[in-house]
């Protein structure tokens, strides 16, 4: 009985030890495959903050974890567009203190004041992404300019697509010349149609890695997530990236912390960590999306300006939703 | 009395246990069916019949035949490889038929969406099937094994066929012998050797197999996507993008109850064919 008295002290006495070299934790969720493991060892070691990482792969996932979790579970996360703008209307966000974040200044200022968090009150940018066609020109020697040049014949069973309704149908309203935030019956109808016509070409959807289609040659075309691309163009230099002419979709995820978080302290450190030049340069070169830091600038001023005029942000379009998976479930 | 105490305390867990992990949320998803969404994917407390009425139309009855057709070639097929292993196995020793039957679960033991994720080396355009069949000369170009209906079936025959072969040995495997020697003896020949005496013994076994492949044949949507390439929807795709994608919660639980009320009725033809419930592992 002593024995086991003693041992049980010494493990108190050993937990106790552990939690005063620690600086205490953050919880961070963010999107899987989207910050380096390295780079969450090396701030836990700096800053000797224990760091909670968990990851979702989809803003509704991020979502449903936040709404059933109890509040102060999770302190930062990394919401897309729509996302924060929905969260900021259910009163999910807190607002941040950007005074508190030292590197703020290095956010390239193109990124901030977008129209889901005007005054950047409760998101500042982390990475964006827009999508691109991107053609093995091994096999492909047609000139590929947008979504209206992938009908041809034979591109039967030849292209991969996102697996993702509202990118999918967005490109088919954006082919038509709508917007792909378009919500009237028949323009979305004649967006269908464009989609059953293209059916015959399309061999797969897919958002986990539309990439590898293109490196194992499965497919030859594929319009998905630019660093998909750039990724599979490491793999295939002869993979031209387009963006293509009738329009494209822009997402740019965000830092947020959750209301009610309980280590706001360390989650300034934790963002003000990422934003650090040589810190930040290390996630887009192992994930190549488009940097927002003027540090890390992976595109030339010119292409960034056209991309974040260009690119059309996925909008919530409420219960119209409906109307697009029914859409969905008739093309599948 | 100390007995029934006894008793009490064993069985208490497995009660509250179904109450509260099965009943409850059950009721739940019954009670959110009724209800609808609000453009946040938020729920609103109004009552309507509306998620039930959604499912009937066209494209979403086209959706469900389609789905069930998948279903039923994935049972027959596995009907079909089932019968003869379990009429092979019955010739074999005690010792051989335990062992075989043990190998059927030993892919249990290795978690399902690997071994799907596993397929897509063997089925893909450069993958180890159409290689080898290239470097053999037996075809000059690709099969397309896989992002198609038949990449479904495969998959889903591979996953599911435990669950048929399991209850159809069972079944051979109890089959009297001396029945079969007496039908040889009075001049039965094969075919009816196994119209007459096999097929109406293990039926109920076929049964039981068929609920247990065709009702997770609707429902896996992870075999549609990875190895379906996520071109055709079944059931399950349509419930999980009511959950994720359209955030309509209401109309995904109205897909389920519909579900379960189709499972009921399955169950129902299964009794009503004389198949015995604890077959079914317990319901």
């Amino acid at each position: 009985m002593k024995k086991i008295m003693i041992i049980i002290s010494l493990m108190l006495i050993l937990c106790g030890c552990e939690k005063n070299n620690l600086n205490g934790e953050v919880n961070v969720l963010n999107w899987s495959s989207y910050i380096p493991y390295e780079i969450i060892n090396e701030f836990e070691k700096e800053y000797n903050i224990k760091v909670n990482y968990g990851t979702y792969s989809s803003n509704e996932e991020l979502l449903a974890k936040i709404s059933s979790s109890s509040p102060g579970t999770y302190d930062i996360i990394f919401p897309s567009d729509y996302m924060v703008e929905l969260m900021i209307q259910k009163d999910m966000l807190m607002p941040i203190d950007k005074n508190r974040i030292k590197n703020y200044s290095n956010i390239n200022k193109l990124f901030l004041r977008q129209k889901f968090d005007p005054n950047n009150i409760y998101s500042l940018p982390f990475l964006a992404a827009t999508t691109v066609i991107a053609v093995n020109k091994d096999k492909v020697l047609d000139d590929i300019r947008g979504y209206n040049d992938l009908f041809k014949d034979k591109y039967k069973n030849n292209i991969v697509l996102l697996d993702d309704q509202r990118i999918v149908i967005g490109m088919s309203l954006q082919a038509n010349g709508y917007s792909m935030n378009e919500v009237d019956k028949n323009k979305l109808n004649s967006g269908k149609d464009w989609l059953l016509k293209l059916n015959k070409n399309i061999k797969a959807f897919d958002s986990d890695s539309p990439k590898t289609f293109l490196i194992t040659n499965e497919v030859d075309i594929g319009v998905m997530w630019n660093a998909e691309a750039i990724i599979a163009k490491e793999y295939n230099p002869n993979i031209e990236i387009i963006y293509p002419k009738e329009g494209f979709a822009i997402s740019l995820d965000n830092y947020s912390l959750v209301k009610n978080a309980k280590n706001v302290e360390n989650s300034y450190k934790f963002i003000n960590y990422l934003l650090r030049s040589d810190v930040n340069k290390k996630i887009t070169d192992e994930y190549p999306y488009i940097n927002t830091t003027y540090s890390g600038m992976n595109l030339d001023y010119n292409e960034l300006l056209m991309v974040l005029n260009q690119g059309t942000y996925v909008e919530n379009i409420g219960n119209n939703i409906a109307n697009y998976d029914k859409i969905w479930a008739e093309i599948k | 009395m100390k007995n029934k105490i006894f008793k009490l305390v064993f069985i208490l867990p497995i009660i509250i246990y179904s109450i509260v992990l099965v009943l409850l949320p059950l009721l739940y998803v019954l009670f959110l069916s009724f209800l609808t969404s609000d453009s946040y994917g938020g729920i609103i407390y109004s009552f309507t019949f509306k998620n039930y009425l959604n499912i009937l139309e066209f494209t979403y009855i086209k959706m469900f035949i389609k789905s069930s057709l998948i279903a039923i070639i994935t049972t027959v097929i596995c009907i079909l490889i089932s019968y003869p292993f379990a009429l092979i196995l019955r010739t074999k020793s005690k010792n051989f038929q335990n062992i075989a039957t043990k190998l059927i679960m030993i892919p249990f033991l290795t978690n399902s969406l690997i071994r799907t994720y596993g397929w897509i080396i063997l089925l893909r355009k450069s993958g180890v099937i159409n290689t080898t069949l290239l470097t053999l000369g037996v075809i000059n170009k690709p099969l397309s094994l896989m992002y198609n209906n038949l990449g479904i079936i495969i998959g889903m025959v591979y996953t599911l066929l435990p669950f048929m072969l399991l209850p159809v040995c069972s079944s051979v495997l109890a089959i009297d012998n001396s029945l079969i020697e007496a039908g040889r003896d009075l001049g039965a020949k094969p075919l009816q050797i196994f119209k007459k005496i096999i097929l109406p013994q293990t039926l109920s076994g076929v049964f039981n197999g068929s609920l247990m492949v065709f009702i997770p044949a609707i429902g896996y949507f992870f075999i549609s996507d990875i190895l379906g390439g996520g071109k055709t929807m079944i059931i399950g795709n349509l419930i999980k993008n009511q959950f994720l994608s359209a955030r309509n919660w209401p109309f995904g639980s109205a897909i389920s109850v519909f579900l379960i009320i189709v499972t009921f009725f399955l169950v129902k033809i299964y009794k009503h064919f004389g198949g015995k419930m604890d077959d079914l592992g317990g319901f």
